[in-house]
């Protein structure tokens, strides 16, 4: 029993308030972390979060849109580890293997994906169980491939990982590109449209008529593939696919999601604040490092972090 | 434009439809009348490619149909638009219009500032003032309608069905409906009209069916019979049994609640009402006027921004759902499936929601209690379903209500507030809940019914207060109570 309470936010905050609070935190983690240490506010430090934010904002990117339907992908994690340990092991240092073995791992992230979709339009399981299963068939793959390290990837590869290009990180200006590209589809192309229209109202998405099959499939295979070109980035930052290196990209990857303003419930957000919940998760990675705080805390943090940024973004119902 | 030849339906257990026929041409409006549980909703799923029927046939624009999927009867040209509208609330006015059929520009991409314009210019031709760029979330219902007859239009349907259009709206909301519809109709288009308002379908419908338990009962031009003809054909009763006598007012007693100055929402700014026992009040006026928020203040379910509730003995300027039900307050709300019950529940668990104390021992629910105080409320309420077990997703809405009330008969003392009590509920469950009113009023208990029926007001209520942008406009008894009056009140602030 939910009574609607009319909206305290009204005009600009209403509209855009979550990207207001992301940029507000931004700038007050700004302030903290040039408090805390002299070398926060340098430009390599900047480049430096840049670079480290990459591989967190292409997984967040997929799963953006698998929120946005009212769903949601725990299978990446896995899925970045076995792409990383096939992409590594299948080239294992010849470089004319690099383009091959990105080809498959890509393919096989998109393949996951619409098999997820798959699962979810047909046998009628929620994503939530049915990730959440694909993710351990997955991370069970990976181990029977390999227990350790498997091969390894040619001399130059780390260029994806620390290349500048006109002085930024390569990885950055992609990230930028497709974060872009992204926000102009959901917003330009009906496939877009309908997407929000599926996480608004999925009944209503079907008495219309519109197409939620196709709308799961893009979904899905599209996280599947940011998913794989995570674990491209991944690979060229450690040189080798390591089965649990996406262990914890699960959680994180919903971290900027929600913190990014996108409802749970789905049909309500975008990518724009994902972007910006991926460079302040970042950000305070970086200043809780400047702090000497360890990096198992700032795993306890970032699941507080999603806990209270769903509760601020809730709709505001009250039980009654 | 649309034949249905002996379809008929089965869902596990019930037999939804049997040996139907319909025959809707094109350029008329079709009225579909029947009790609730007749079959229309079943219909209606059938003729959208919601439901696949079991045998029979359906020809529609001349060629035989049988849709897979709601997607492909809307390809074919049909448009619903159900009660419980098919919009996305998230989207804006502008979207919602065009989903399915974006605009777009020479690149195959959205078209934004194409979708608003051809928005704004459907709007205007629908003679509605709504901003494109509004979300559906905040619109009023009248203008959420508006928007589903928008996108009718951009679908070009063949065959637009409209189910209870007229529950939600009132007045001069309901005038603009019927002129769209006649303007939709002179296109050619056919209209199949489901309401249980039968004055209506005589101002508007050209011919009209009759259902009774999923079978086909009569088809006639609405011309050849009368209202009563309609109500014997429906369900072999006469209307005038419909209200119980109104009470002595010698019977009425004292104050039992009183609320002062009551403002909350910013729908509701200043009203005060007081109940008494053995009466029941109407509360009249326009959808919109801030009855709803009102009946809601007084049970805890809004916040109230200034006023006191004063009821037994107490004064609170506060009110919560559990003190109100500690009270002896009840509300049975508007919105039955959002607000009321738990839908997929049994029977049993919504008759005991609100008083779980009476079936508890020691901390644990006592299910045996639970199923024979159930099965009581099935008797006495006369409510039809499988047993105490039987899950409310799966009854008719008049069942759902009897549901309702009888909870709400059982824990309330004091005060019974019933939001538009028979809305989508049929002439026999009508009757029921009005008797059921009447004994509680007989019982003591103070009634506040909300009610948008000028009918039912004028049948039931002893008092009639009528609400107007947010305070009590006026407040007519005893044979004051005619339609007349009731109107002069509600559009009172327009004579100006």
């Amino acid at each position: 029993m939910t009574i609607l309470r009319p909206s305290a936010r009204r005009g600009f905050l209403r509209r855009n308030g979550s990207q207001t609070i992301v940029v507000a935190l931004l700038v007050i983690l700004m302030v903290v972390g040039s408090l805390v240490s002299s070398r926060f506010s340098t430009l390599a430090n900047f480049m430096n979060i840049l670079e480290q934010s990459v591989t967190l904002a292409i997984v967040s990117l997929g799963q953006t849109l698998a929120v946005l339907t009212g769903g949601i992908d725990l299978s990446v994690g896995s899925l970045i580890s076995l792409a990383s340990v096939l992409l590594s092991g299948i080239t294992n240092g010849d470089p004319g293997m690099v383009v091959p073995a990105i080809a498959i791992v890509l393919g096989l992230g998109i393949l996951v994906g619409l098999l997820n979709a798959a699962a979810v339009i047909w046998l009628k399981v929620h994503p939530l169980i049915v990730t959440l299963g694909t993710g351990a068939a997955l991370q069970g793959l990976t181990l029977l491939y390999t227990m350790g390290p498997a091969g390894k990837m040619p001399l130059g590869f780390d260029f994806w990982a620390f290349g500048r290009v006109l002085g930024l990180p390569v990885g950055a200006i992609i990230t930028v590109v497709l974060f872009a590209g992204t926000a102009l589809f959901l917003r330009y192309t009906p496939l877009g449209r309908y997407i929000y229209a599926v996480g608004d109202d999925s009944t209503g998405a079907q008495l219309m008529g519109l197409p939620r099959a196709k709308v799961l499939l893009f979904v899905y295979g599209f996280s599947g593939f940011t998913a794989a070109l995570t674990a491209v980035f991944l690979v060229s930052r450690f040189g080798v696919g390591q089965p649990y290196t996406g262990a914890n990209f699960t959680l994180t990857s919903i971290t900027p999601v929600v913190v990014g303003g996108t409802l749970l419930a789905g049909g309500r957000g975008g990518v724009i604040g994902t972007l910006l919940g991926v460079y302040l998760v970042s950000l305070l990675n970086n200043v809780l490092n400047y702090m000497d705080i360890s990096s198992h805390y700032q795993l306890i943090v970032q699941g507080l972090i999603v806990i209270i940024a769903v509760s601020v973004y809730v709709e505001k119902k009250r039980k009654l | 434009m649309l034949t249905l030849s002996n379809v008929s339906k089965s869902f596990p257990g019930v037999k939804a439809l049997s040996g139907m026929q319909l025959d809707v041409r094109a350029g008329e409006i079709h009225a579909l009348v029947g009790e609730n549980g007749a079959g229309k909703s079943t219909l209606t799923k059938i003729i959208a490619g919601v439901y696949q029927p079991d045998e029979g046939q359906m020809e529609f624009d001349g060629e035989i149909a049988h849709w897979a999927t709601p997607g492909a009867a809307k390809v074919a040209g049909i448009h619903v638009i159900y009660q419980e509208f098919v919009l996305f609330p998230h989207m804006t006015v502008a979207e919602n219009i065009f989903i399915g059929h974006e605009r777009r520009n020479a690149l195959g991409l959205v078209d934004h500032r194409q979708t608003r314009r051809d928005a704004t210019e459907l709007l205007h031709r629908l003679g509605v003032d709504i901003d494109p760029d509004r979300r559906v979330v905040d619109l009023s219902v009248a203008d959420q309608q508006m928007v589903e007859i928008a996108k009718a239009m951009v679908h070009r349907a063949k065959l637009l069905i409209l189910d209870e259009p007229t529950a939600v709206i009132s007045g001069k909301e309901v005038e603009l409906l019927f002129q769209r519809l006649q303007a939709l109709k002179a296109d050619g288009v056919a209209i199949i009209y489901i309401s249980h308002r039968l004055e209506e379908i005589f101002e508007i419908c050209d011919r009209v069916t009759v259902l009774k338990d999923g079978q086909f009962v009569a088809s006639h031009s609405t011309a050849e019979v009368d209202r009563d003809r309609l109500v014997a054909l429906m369900v072999g009763r006469d209307m005038k049994e419909l209200f119980p006598p109104k009470a002595d007012p010698a019977a009425i007693g004292a104050v039992v609640l009183e609320a002062r100055n009551i403002r909350a929402a910013g729908r509701v700014n200043g009203a005060s009402i007081s109940l008494r026992a053995g009466e029941v009040t109407a509360l009249a006026g326009m959808v919109g006027s801030g009855r709803t928020e009102l009946a809601l203040a007084l049970f805890g379910g809004l916040e109230m921004t200034s006023g006191e509730v004063v009821i037994g003995g107490q004064s609170f300027r506060q009110m919560t759902p559990a003190r109100a039900i500690e009270q002896g307050i009840g509300l049975l709300t508007e919105d039955r499936k959002g607000q009321g019950l738990a839908i997929l529940l049994d029977v049993a668990s919504n008759i005991t929601a609100a008083n779980l104390d009476e079936i508890s021992r020691w901390g644990l629910l006592d299910r045996s209690r639970e199923d024979t105080i159930a099965r009581g409320e099935i008797t006495s309420y006369q409510i039809a379903c499988r047993g105490p077990q039987n899950p409310v997703v799966t009854m008719s809405g008049g069942n759902q209500q009897k549901v309702l009330v009888s909870r709400w008969a059982r824990t309330c003392r004091k005060v019974l507030i019933l939001d538009e009590p028979t809305r989508g509920v049929d002439v026999g469950a009508k009757a029921e809940i009005y008797r059921i009113m009447r004994e509680m009023a007989a019982k003591g208990v103070a009634v506040l019914m909300i009610s948008s029926e000028l009918p039912e007001v004028i049948g039931m209520a002893d008092r009639v207060l009528v609400m107007r942008e947010g305070t009590i406009g006026g407040e007519l008894t005893g044979a004051e109570i005619t339609e007349e009056h009731i109107m002069r009140v509600v559009t009172h602030q327009n004579a100006a």
